[in-house]
């Protein structure tokens, strides 16, 4: 039986296209099916990506990319009932971050991997997927294709691997994206932007919230996990007009999306290839989000990278059994290397109540100390205080000090 | 608050004549919390009185939660042929 291509890439978004881009510069025949009418008409993301990565896939990405503005200013709020502790961070002409649109951006990052020579079938929705005669065949609403290697770029539903019963899904897994996009009169110089993050504004959900300075708007929104959903204060239609309220940003809104992110941490990851088959981006759950960012587009457009280059050596050598090439180089990437160094963190943040009680722990500390009355403690005295009202002992303050740091 | 529909109104739709979402109301009788109602950000679930779940299919955001909201198993999804497009980001 015949293929129609060496490889056949499923999903459009930023993963698939540097996928694309890397295997048709290595000289292979290859077909990128994406489901939206174009690039980015279903991609979401808060928008704030590290650019590093797009810097290796197009070198000169900083002069060409649609990017909306550097991130020069970090922004922390924690809330806690009554109280709210905030601080900021500026460092001026730094060019590490940029808030981008998702629709205009993977737009773009589609019309550069077409100019390379990539095929790219719009309007294609990947309906089935199964094994035949050595090589993997791709129902589609527009036919069926085949390859001999796939890779799946599908995004958090990982649609190969799921048709294939490669993928088990969870609620405390996932995380919910929603997001808007609110029309505003931006104060600042173009060279300058900035990131908040928000945590505590919305009682009863596990994670927190982001608004990023584009260039005439901004992106508002929430990343909480699934299974928390149903303990929040608001139900998800309403979160992220709760929050946008609570935090007094007013403007016409121009979006309103969502998306489902993958929360899984690098010891909880799934299968990440399989004979013919590879996983790149969100389809493989590679997602850093360790309480201070949220990262997932470098991850995505560095193991598309990589995936395109494995599937180059895969070709060559005629054996699709061999996909293991691209988990050796995903190894020695930086991609499995933050994920694992990131874990720490997540396993902190992933006990759920941990980040609102040392939060509510550091408010209160804060709050003793800015009060004034004939009884005084000294800091470490309030510390230990504090702690204990809240049932942790000093030795696991510091074990959780330590994961947090390391 | 903006209403969920006039939110929903911002973006372009390409509804499928058939429903992408099939829901086994017979699980739905048995289940309480429902949580379905509350973790879907376009309100796609609505409970009736007489606790069998309709969705609302034309609203679904196409975010993927479908997949692992209902813990019983009762909400079938696949992604619809045509669905939303946004327009900004
Ligand atoms: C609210 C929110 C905030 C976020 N904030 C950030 C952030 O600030 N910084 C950051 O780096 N990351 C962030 N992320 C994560 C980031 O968006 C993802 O990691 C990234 O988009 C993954 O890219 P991808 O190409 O792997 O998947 P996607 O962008 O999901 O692309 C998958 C593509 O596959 C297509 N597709 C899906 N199913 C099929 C099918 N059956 N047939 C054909 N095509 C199909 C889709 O249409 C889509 O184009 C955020 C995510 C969300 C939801
Ligand atoms: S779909 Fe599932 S969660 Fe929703 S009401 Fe029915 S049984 Fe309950």
């Amino acid at each position: 039986m015949s293929f129609d291509a060496d490889v056949i890439i499923v999903g459009g978004g930023l993963s698939g296209l540097s996928a694309g881009i890397t295997a048709i510069k290595e000289g292979l025949n290859v077909i990128l099916l994406e489901r939206g009418e174009y690039s980015g008409a279903k991609n979401v993301s808060g928008g704030r990506m590290y650019i590093h990565a797009l810097q290796k896939l197009i070198p000169d990405a900083l002069e060409r990319a649609p990017l909306e503005r550097p991130i020069t200013k970090e922004t922390y709020e924690f809330y806690c009932k009554n109280k709210k502790l905030t601080f900021s961070f500026e460092e001026k002409d730094k060019k590490n971050s940029y808030s981008v649109l998702r629709a205009k951006f993977d737009r773009w990052l589609a019309s550069e991997a077409e100019s390379l020579g990539l095929l790219i079938s719009y309007s294609t929705l990947v309906t089935n997927a199964y094994r035949e005669n050595g090589g993997i065949t791709l129902e589609t609403n527009r036919g069926t294709l085949r390859a001999p290697l796939a890779i799946d770029a599908s995004g958090v539903t990982s649609v190969v691997f799921r048709y294939l019963g490669l993928r088990n899904f969870t609620p405390d897994k996932w995380m919910l994206g929603v997001k808007e996009i609110i029309k505003t009169n931006v104060n600042l110089p173009e060279s300058e932007g900035e990131a908040r993050t928000i945590v505590g504004l919305i009682s009863g959900v596990k994670g927190g919230g982001f608004v990023y300075t584009n260039k005439d708007t901004l992106s508002v929104g929430m990343a909480v996990t699934f299974d928390s959903l149903p303990k929040s204060e608001v139900p998800a239609k309403d979160l992220v007009e709760s929050f946008r309220e609570k935090l007094g940003i007013e403007g016409e809104v121009l979006e309103y999306s969502a998306h489902a992110i993958p929360y899984y941490g690098f010891k909880n990851l799934q299968q990440l290839y399989a004979d013919n088959l590879i996983a790149v981006g969100d389809s493989a759950g590679f997602l850093i989000n360790d309480g201070f960012t949220i990262r997932g587009m470098d991850l995505a457009i560095a193991s598309g990278m990589i995936a395109g280059l494995a599937a180059k050596k895969i070709v060559e050598m005629r054996d699709f059994t061999k996909t293991s090439i691209y988990y050796d180089m995903l190894k020695e990437s930086f991609v499995l290397k933050h994920l694992e160094l990131a874990y720490s963190r997540f396993e902190l943040i992933n006990k759920g109540t941990t980040l609102n009680i040392y939060t509510e722990v550091l408010c209160d500390l804060l709050s003793d100390m800015f009060t004034v009355t004939e009884d005084r403690k000294t800091l470490i005295e309030y510390a230990l205080l504090r702690l204990k009202e809240k049932g942790i002992s000093l030795t696991q303050a510091i074990r959780d000090m330590i994961s947090a740091v390391k | 608050m903006i209403p969920l529909l006039k939110r929903l109104g911002l973006n372009k739709y390409s509804v499928d004549q058939k429903s992408h979402i099939e829901v086994n109301t017979d699980i739905c009788l048995t289940c309480k919390n429902k949580p379905c109602t509350v973790s879907c950000p376009a309100g796609t679930y609505e409970a009736q009185p007489d606790g069998r779940i309709i969705a609302h299919y034309e609203r679904c955001l196409e975010c993927g939660g479908a997949l692992v909201i209902c813990p019983f198993g009762a909400i079938k999804f696949r992604f619809p042929e045509g669905g939303i497009s946004y327009n900004y980001g």
